[in-house]
């Protein structure tokens, strides 16, 4: 068996997910992750699918984009290693880092060049810029990695550097406080 | 994955509603340090207690930046000083307590909980000897807290302790005049005292207590206000019962914070974690007072009349609330209505809207009793006695814990006011009523026996 990741953008409507599964069924994939989700209306979409040896990324790539003509969906598909890459060999614990703030040009490039130069790795990552100066408006929400043997303190305080310069306000929290407050 | 709201409503009650953790407080038993030489005692108690809690103030600070919750205060409690210094005299318990306090500089905490006695049945001589000790203790140290437990729903009152204390509470406070009576603000006198509260001044570590014990105080009045304005603004037309669900789920909250943290620290220390005790504790500061959940309801002030049914409200939703997110829910949880340390209740005592009657009768269903009460300085020890004695009979016959921390301010008068600086507050002189004359029930003494638990009505 191959393995192979799918990558799916376009205008979001109903039947996308749909014509994509129809096709990969017929041509005996079996689906092992699959996550969606939708800004502004562009439906994005990644399945990690494992399918028959003889198959390539350029064949299922056309054969998708053949039967899904009708809804203008750029795809790209690649072929997985086998092996998972792992990007530390530390046990990493997670956090969540918010900012609030007026919308600028950059943000999201300068809080996550300090997060990349501290090796945290971004897990998830939901921001929402409706512009203005009002902080409730323009809100970035970061899921993170931090590895074991970073230095938590060091890493608070470039954060914090970072976010005065930017008229942010900065919070870094271990993930389980919001577990805990709101999961029973 | 976490949700946008579950995130930002975490932020929301860190920014704007006060959520903190009140305390965490390390219990440290000294029984095995008895000694009946007062050097070789006080080295080891002090020894004892820097050792087990020397990481304390470091372990809430990375728990601290950890989770983004502040830890405000940072306590230790001991074995009940009458018990583990049961052999000593009056003079020689001052040096226990100066012991304590040097202890507890060192450690950096700013209280140390249980400078106490058991005396709801009887005096021994070393309970003797901790009273009599009590003004020149309080008076001479900072952060050594004491509370004496006169009565129990089992045992009954025991009128000649409250008779006593009466004396030492004019006692401490003339002691310590210039500070306005501050000695009296360290001193609680409790009928049904918890073995495992956090909270100062009733902090102590019971004898049925582990060697160390991690117990936290949560707080949160400001957050439950804000929980209800926010309510009230979508749906004006809130019932009780609604207010009531939405007060138990915000105390579901704020506990499971507080115990997530105290389970840090315990395990930090290698202790064991003992109780999160869920109780709404004002400060000093606005949007952080119990008194503004009252004017939130739809009451003008604490003390106007609905205000015993509106606490009895609040208190029971934030008891449900935090019993449902923990099983280790302990010490008093519920609601404090410390008057000095709430700027919104020492202001219903200056408008006349709280009197001490009423807020007797609020201690019926709150936790606590009358907390952080200043009265005029010439009020008699014998008058002191009977208030005290009323406070205990509510908790005694309810089968609840009450408390008295009353401070009758030397040189100062009903309407005045009383300045206990910082966490302590400041107040306005409540006036007591129907005090003239002797009271001579107060000096009979003797045991008020415990109640019958039948024929209840």
């Amino acid at each position: 068996m191959k393995k192979f990741i799918i990558s799916v953008l376009g205008k979001d409507r109903p039947g996308i997910i749909a014509a994509v599964t129809q096709l990969l069924f017929q041509q005996d994939f079996n689906i092992e992750d699959v996550s969606q989700t939708i800004l502004q209306n562009e439906f994005s979409g990644i399945f990690i699918v494992t399918g028959p040896d003889g198959s390539d990324p350029q064949n299922v790539c056309h054969a998708l984009e053949n039967a899904t003509v009708d809804l203008k969906l750029h795809i790209h598909v690649k072929a997985m290693d086998a092996a998972p890459f792992q990007w530390t060999s530390a046990s990493c614990e997670p956090f969540v880092i918010t900012t609030r703030g007026p919308d600028r040009k950059g943000l999201v490039a300068q809080i996550t060049a300090v997060l990349a130069a501290h090796n945290v790795n971004v897990t998830q990552l939901q921001a929402v810029f409706r512009g203005g100066a009002d902080p409730e408006r323009n809100v970035m929400i970061y899921e993170v990695d931090i590895p074991a043997d970073s230095d938590l303190s060091k890493l608070r305080t470039a954060l914090k550097t970072k976010a005065a310069e930017l008229n942010l306000e900065v919070n870094l929290q271990h993930k389980n406080i919001f577990e805990a407050i709101n999961r029973i | 994955m976490l949700s946008n709201s579950e995130i930002l409503s975490v932020l929301e009650m860190l920014r704007n509603e006060h959520l903190d953790l009140r305390t965490v407080t390390l219990g440290i038993s000294l029984l095995d340090c008895a000694s009946d030489d007062l050097k070789r005692f006080t080295d080891k108690i002090y020894d004892r207690i820097v050792s087990k809690a020397e990481r304390l103030v470091a372990l809430c600070n990375a728990a601290e930046e950890r989770y983004g919750i502040p830890v405000v205060n940072k306590r230790v409690s001991v074995s009940p000083i009458a018990v583990a210094a049961a052999p000593f005299s009056s003079d020689q318990m001052v040096s226990v307590a100066q012991a304590l306090d040097r202890a507890a500089a060192a450690v950096q905490v700013d209280f140390i909980g249980g400078f106490s006695a058991l005396v709801e049945k009887g005096i021994a001589s070393g309970d003797r000897a901790l009273i009599e000790a009590l003004p020149q203790a309080l008076a001479t140290t900072r952060r050594v807290c004491a509370s004496i437990n006169v009565a129990s729903t089992r045992a009954g009152i025991n009128m000649d302790a409250i008779l006593l204390l009466g004396r030492q509470i004019k006692a401490a406070a003339a002691l310590t005049a210039d500070h306005d009576g501050l000695a009296c603000a360290k001193l609680c006198v409790f009928a049904n005292i918890p073995q495992d509260v956090p909270f100062m001044a009733g902090a102590y570590l019971g004898v049925g207590e582990a060697d160390a014990v991690i117990n936290v105080g949560v707080s949160g009045p400001g957050v439950v206000k804000k929980a209800i304005d926010r309510a009230l603004a979508e749906n004006a037309h809130l019932d009780l019962r609604q207010i009531s669900e939405l007060i138990k789920r915000t105390a579901y909250k704020v506990t499971r914070a507080g115990e997530l943290i105290g389970r840090d620290v315990a395990e930090g220390l290698g202790v064991t974690f003992g109780v999160v005790d869920l109780s709404l504790a004002p400060t000093p500061h606005v949007g952080d007072s119990v008194g503004e959940i009252f004017q939130s309801l739809g009451l003008r002030g604490i003390g106007v009349p609905g205000s015993t049914a509106a606490l009895a409200l609040i208190n029971d939703a934030v008891k449900k609330g935090g019993a449902f997110a923990s099983s280790n829910v302990g010490g008093l949880s519920g609601a404090f209505i410390p008057v000095s340390e709430d700027l919104n209740i020492s202001a219903a005592a200056r408008e006349g809207l709280l009197s001490i009657e009423k807020l007797e009768a609020l201690t019926s269903v709150c936790s606590v009793g009358l907390d952080m009460v200043a009265i005029p300085g010439d009020t008699t020890a014998e008058t002191l006695s009977g208030i005290i004695a009323d406070e205990m009979a509510i908790g005694v016959i309810n089968r609840k814990t009450t408390a008295t921390r009353i401070i009758p301010v030397p040189g100062k008068k009903a309407g005045e006011y009383a300045f206990f600086g910082g966490l302590l507050g400041e107040s306005v002189i409540m006036p007591v009523n129907n005090a003239q004359g002797e009271n001579l029930f107060v000096r009979r003494g003797g045991l008020i026996p415990s109640p019958i638990h039948s024929l209840t009505n």
